[in-house]
């Protein structure tokens, strides 16, 4: 690769031991997939789920230790416990102490503690054409579309971007990466895609069809920003996305010729009602009728306005969530406590649901894996419904339950009434 | 001793006995994070380690806490000696090997799942991207 001076001298050790190794792994990096030269990073989304893995912790632990402090604006993903609320959720003792040892070792580093897998709606929201590395999916596939910065999907390598504010040009970075690849026309009517778990079901269709390509789409409504987040986490959900041109949607191609620019698509495909229909039923494991314990919405974590739509939901139907069934509604902790002064929170609370920040279900001391590292029983969860098509995937193996995928208000139904 | 060209990835010039799995690989499930045992129910190693072997792939598949895998392996000396992919290398697995000091190469020029058979002393350089055996 080619260096700057400054990069050199960061790579000859004069700013230190910590900078040198994080350049040095990063040049390693480049040149294993080609890259020229490095950019410059404006922001970082920092990995903090993989705290619930053994090695991990004492990781986190040791590279703040070293000194380490991030340079760019670096929020963090989500983590494996309620860090407020952990002991009511069930959370054991053991887990929310090594969680804790994480926060503390991000903190000397510099790392915000937002812990959630959505700090595009905390004001993080990067200009289009910048450089910057993220983990997390569904972010990373926002990030890219929605709002045009330039993104790869991140890794443990985050770190050294964050602490370096480097990254090597390639993949993503790189016109020649952003080139949309698969033509998708939707012909869909605006009553087709009037819930947010409409627009979750296109994107699991399109997911699935596209792997890790670049998909356009064409012919999608103008949508908001959280109907446009479900689509993405979607995509990156059945496939591994992380990139989509809807022209009049997202920030790069005004029109399907500026998407392919002057090529032309590898595969043309028609997408209808029934394809979305397809993914409800996919996802659906449970009959109609059938009792469900378990619903969860805030997959992606959600919006101020999400939650208002949930109390308001309480509010007008008079009711509260069935004895035998937990709803989760998963936010991060600074709109939960904007939940809280609105009096949102206390109203969703006051009708048996819970407003969890920091986690969500797969994240949290219900995942099964995280249940045998920590030699806990496993949760005995019959069925989850939900309206998000990443949760229905993953709760499948990561928790072992049965799913249902519905609207929002029809999972606030079957929480009221403990049925799908 | 033949030599067949590849992809080098990471650097490193390193031996040892070759272990050839059929199909694509999850480094996240499919080993133990102490032993470097994999516990894949059904693989055709299951029961064996990856410790000091040149793992022979197709590709790698599954979680991106692959990485973090191979960083745990390598902190108790368990990790493979190098890993040799017929396909493209992931970032995620690339980054693990770079913290791990694991050589790799990819997209090799012919297919060695069935060139080389597990046991065979393979030496890999990652610099240059060559395997020999």
């Amino acid at each position: 690769m080619n260096l700057t001076a400054e990069e050199r001298h960061m790579l000859d050790g004069q700013r230190g031991p910590v900078l040198a190794k994080a350049l040095d792994y990063l040049v390693q990096f480049g040149e294993a997939f080609g890259a020229e030269r490095f950019v410059d990073v404006i922001y970082a989304h920092y990995p903090a789920e993989m705290s619930i893995y053994r090695g991990n912790v004492e990781d986190a632990v040791e590279y703040a230790g070293t000194g380490a402090r991030v340079c760019i604006p670096t929020t963090s993903s989500t983590l494996a416990c309620d860090l407020d609320q952990w002991d009511k959720l069930g959370c054991p003792r053991a887990l929310y102490d090594l969680q804790a040892q994480v926060v503390d070792a991000h903190r000397r580093m510099g790392v915000l503690g937002t812990y959630t897998c959505t700090p595009q709606w905390l004001g993080f929201v990067p200009p289009k054409g910048s450089h910057i590395i993220s983990v997390e999916s569904s972010a990373i596939v926002y990030f890219n579309s929605v709002l045009g910065a330039r993104t790869n999907r991140g890794g443990i390598f985050t770190r050294y971007s964050a602490v370096t504010g480097k990254y090597p040009l390639m993949g993503y970075l790189l016109d020649a990466g952003r080139r949309g690849t698969h033509l998708f026309k939707l012909h869909l009517t605006p009553d087709d895609l009037k819930h947010e778990s409409d627009y979750s079901a296109l994107g699991f269709h399109v997911g699935a069809l596209v792997g890790s390509e670049v998909p356009v789409l064409d012919g999608l409504p103008r949508s908001t920003p959280t109907q446009l987040l479900a689509l993405s986490a979607a995509l990156a959900t059945s496939g591994s996305v992380t990139l989509f041109h809807a022209p009049g949607n997202t920030a790069e191609a005004d029109s399907v010729e500026q998407a392919f620019a002057g090529a032309s698509p590898k595969a043309t495909y028609t997408v209808t009602r029934k394809d979305l229909q397809a993914a409800y039923d996919k996802l659906t494991t449970v009959g109609a009728g059938e009792t469900i314990d378990f619903v969860t919405l805030g997959c992606p974590h959600a919006t101020l306005e999400q939650l208002r739509h949930v109390a308001d939901w309480f509010a007008a139907q008079g009711k509260r969530v069935h004895a035998d069934v937990r709803l989760w509604v998963c936010t991060n902790r600074m709109t939960r406590q904007a939940g809280q002064w609105e009096g949102i929170v206390p109203r969703i609370e006051a009708a048996g649901g819970f407003v969890v920040s920091d986690c969500c279900p797969v994240e949290s001391h219900m995942r099964i894996s995280t249940c045998h590292e920590h030699g806990l029983p496993t949760p005995q969860i019959r069925a989850m419904v939900t309206d998000s098509t990443k949760m229905a995937r993953y709760v499948g193996d990561l928790i072992g339950c049965k799913t249902a995928l519905r609207n929002r208000d029809d999972c606030l139904r079957a929480a009221v009434d403990g049925r799908a | 001793m033949r030599t067949i060209q590849a992809r080098g990835i990471v650097k490193g010039s390193v031996a040892g006995p070759a272990l050839v799995c059929r199909k694509a690989f999850s480094f996240l499930g499919d080993v133990d994070m102490d032993t470097g045992v994999i516990i894949a129910k059904g693989h055709e190693h299951a029961g064996e380690s990856i410790a000091g072997r040149v793992l022979i792939y197709p590709e790698t598949k599954g979680s991106s806490g692959g990485c973090l895998v191979l960083m745990v392996l390598a902190k108790q000396q368990r990790q493979p000696a190098a890993l040799v992919l017929m396909k493209e290398a992931d970032p995620n697995i690339v980054e693990g090997a770079i913290v791990a000091g694991v050589a790799v190469v990819c997209s090799t020029q012919e297919d060695l799942l069935a060139l080389v058979p597990s046991g065979a002393a393979v030496t890999v350089d990652g610099t240059a991207g060559t395997i020999s055996f």
